[in-house]
């Protein structure tokens, strides 16, 4: 009889995640669906009554253009990295708050080189300073040149070339250790790996530890932001303040734990074909949260 | 703040008089439904550790028109009742964030609320020994106990060694507690060891740490749950749901229901097969890891003792073998030390108890 029950009960909970894919697959597909009906009557409509501000937009960026020694060889495609340059820069002085670091987690198998490059770019463009790459299998790290290519390509087709002001800087190795001075202006990527979570923490231990062996410090002594100050690695980076997080696990995986102390975390169903409305609907959702920090 | 609660108790007396009186444990069934969906659910792999951020309890008090501390009272009621359905759903462990270190920068009226919250609560607590001894639970405090005022410590700590040896469902309530500083400590903790020369700074790994840590006692959480809709950790177990499903869920603490915590743990369940994969893959990381740390340690033995010959494999391997032994030993002997280290501390702030009792 109970074991009957078991079955039964077995049975149930089967059907059970059938339905919830089943009603998942649903909403993703109805919100696609509405998504792309929506973008078609906006566009109609933007089209339409847009169109004269559109044209008084331009002479501002034809200004931006004369510094830029390759808009003559290409003035078309010039002006159309330059023209969605400036949207996006708008787009991000339009939030109320824009996060300095953010965080792309890819919990997703198989990672697109050409979607996260695209992710990057967009972030920088819409005015974030450091942006970080992870996945927990550590791929983006074992192929980083590839990643980063990647970036340099995307960041030529969407911002135009545009050398010295959009040049990445690219921090890519924790045990590389020689110094770092980041300019405040320039964006920066790194690109993490689950060696630079509990692993670097563990580092900062044996450090102290090292120093305690060596009579250079009381064990008393060691404090939180002794050990903050370590795992920043010199390279005063702030504690990321969002995480985008691509993929259908629930869970950080491993991402840096030390520094998602008061991290917002945001969930996008896939890095694959990401929009960038996507992102900037993310952002918005960010922009628009308050934190009380223990109060 | 005596006054504050007087004026609650005015407000709401009978409620609040009832409601001082709530205990830890929730006796009764479920109902049918509620057991059949139970039931289903257990078919499934179920959670064995669940962590909460019991998040809403002030914005419930003012959607409710209530007073702050009221609304406080209903989370901890709430606590009870999600430990009874915890129970139901054979879900043995269970960590809840009560009060943060961040918490004390609120104002002093709501910390001593709080304080006076807890001390009736761990009052109650000793009150209910037998009740809780019946049921096989365990309740620990994890936290820095020195921030308290002292007569909340003893109290604390007389309420832990009670219930020290019952086994069947534990519950760990993080008091004065940020995860940072629960990591720090353990750094701290370590470097005691180097200090009393139980272990080497080279002895430290990602286990040890976590075996120093106040959580040291339980499996990593399976599910951490958030309620009121925020979407951020709040410095909670941090190194702990490394690989742990995260469910942010939109409704108040005090109005959290069984059908709230059978939608988290049914996202756990989607979430299971991917995450028992990725903790596979970190374990196997990490014992790797030690491997090539004892390696280095090894080499360097050698070299400084192998007067310059070079070694050969088989040699090696022992060196490695010998040297793994040794080193799992000193962890053991430190890890012992550290636990006498704790038991001790609770021990002594329980016979001051006793002692400020008497006089």
């Amino acid at each position: 009889m109970s074991t009957l029950m078991a079955l039964l009960y077995g049975f149930l909970w089967r059907l059970l995640l059938v339905l919830v894919y089943v009603n998942r697959a649903l909403v993703s597909l109805l919100r696609v669906w509405f998504r792309s009906w929506k973008d078609r009557l906006s566009e109609r409509v933007t089209t339409a009554l847009l169109l004269p501000v559109a044209l008084t937009g331009f002479p501002d960026h034809r200004k931006k253009l004369n510094h830029n020694p390759n808009a003559n060889a290409s003035p078309v495609s010039g002006n159309y990295a330059a023209g969605s340059r400036s949207r996006w820069l708008s787009d991000g002085r339009s939030l109320e708050k824009l996060p300095v670091h953010i965080g792309l987690l890819v919990a997703e198998e198989e990672p697109s080189y050409t979607d996260i490059a695209n992710l990057v770019v967009w972030c920088m463009a819409v005015g974030i300073s450091y942006v970080s790459v992870y996945d927990n299998h550590g791929i983006f790290r074992k192929n980083n040149s590839h990643l980063l290519e990647e970036i340099v390509q995307q960041q030529q087709d969407l911002l135009g070339v545009d050398g010295s002001k959009y040049s990445v800087e690219f921090l890519s190795n924790a045990s590389d250790m020689h110094q770092h001075h980041v300019v405040s202006c320039r964006p920066t990527v790194k690109v993490l790996s689950p060696e630079d979570g509990k692993q670097s923490i563990v580092q900062a231990a044996q450090q102290l530890c090292r120093s305690v062996e060596n009579k250079q410090r009381r064990s008393k002594d060691i404090s939180v932001s002794m050990l903050d100050i370590l795992l920043r690695e010199s390279k005063n980076i702030p504690d990321p303040e969002l995480v985008l997080k691509f993929g259908p696990v629930d869970s950080t995986l491993g991402f840096l734990p030390w520094h998602i102390r008061l991290t917002e975390f945001i969930s996008l169903p896939s890095h694959r074909n990401v929009s960038y409305k996507a992102l900037l609907g993310a952002l918005q959702q960010y922009s628009t949260c308050q934190q009380r920090l223990g109060q | 703040m005596k006054q504050a609660v007087a004026e609650d108790s005015r407000c709401f007396s009978d409620r609040a008089i009832l409601r001082l009186n709530m205990s830890w444990i929730r006796e009764g069934e479920l109902n049918l439904l509620e057991r059949l969906s139970a039931n289903v659910l257990k078919a499934g792999p179920m959670p064995k550790h669940v962590a909460f951020i019991m998040d809403g309890n002030r914005r419930f008090a003012r959607k409710k028109n209530m007073e702050r501390q009221e609304g406080h009272m209903q989370g901890f009621d709430k606590l009870a009742e999600t430990l009874r359905w915890c129970k139901h759903l054979n879900i043995p462990e269970v960590t809840v964030y009560a009060f943060s270190i961040e918490n004390f920068k609120r104002t002093k009226d709501e910390v001593d609320g709080l304080m006076d919250l807890a001390r009736q609560k761990f009052v109650r607590l000793l009150d209910e020994r037998e009740n809780l001894e019946k049921h096989g639970v365990c309740i620990r405090v994890l936290g820095d106990l020195n921030m308290l005022p002292l007569d909340l410590q003893q109290l604390i700590a007389k309420a832990v060694i009670t219930t020290k040896t019952h086994n069947k469902c534990f519950l760990n309530v993080c008091f004065s507690y940020t995860s940072r500083y629960e990591i720090t400590n353990a750094v701290r903790e370590m470097a005691w060891g180097v200090e009393q020369g139980l272990i080497k700074a080279s002895d430290v790994s990602e286990a040890l740490l976590s075996e120093c840590l106040y959580s040291n006692n339980s499996p990593n959480p399976d599910l951490l749950i958030r309620t009121s809709g925020e979407v951020r950790l709040s410095d909670f177990l941090l190194w702990q749901t490394s690989h742990s499903c995260l469910v942010f869920q939109s409704v108040l603490w005090p109005e959290y229901s069984f059908w709230n915590l059978c939608e988290a743990i049914l996202q756990y369940q989607l979430n299971h097969k991917s995450i028992q994969k990725a903790r596979d893959l970190h374990r196997e990381h990490q014992a790797l890891l030690q491997l090539e740390a004892d390696r280095a340690c090894v080499a360097e033995h050698l070299q400084h003792h192998g007067n310059g010959k070079p070694a050969d494999a088989q040699r090696r391997q022992e060196a490695l073998l010998h040297y793994t032994a040794c080193r799992e030993e000193r962890v053991l002997d430190f890890l012992e030390a550290l636990k006498h280290k704790r038991d001790s501390f609770f021990n002594d702030l329980c016979s001051e108890g006793v002692l400020a009792l008497e006089d």
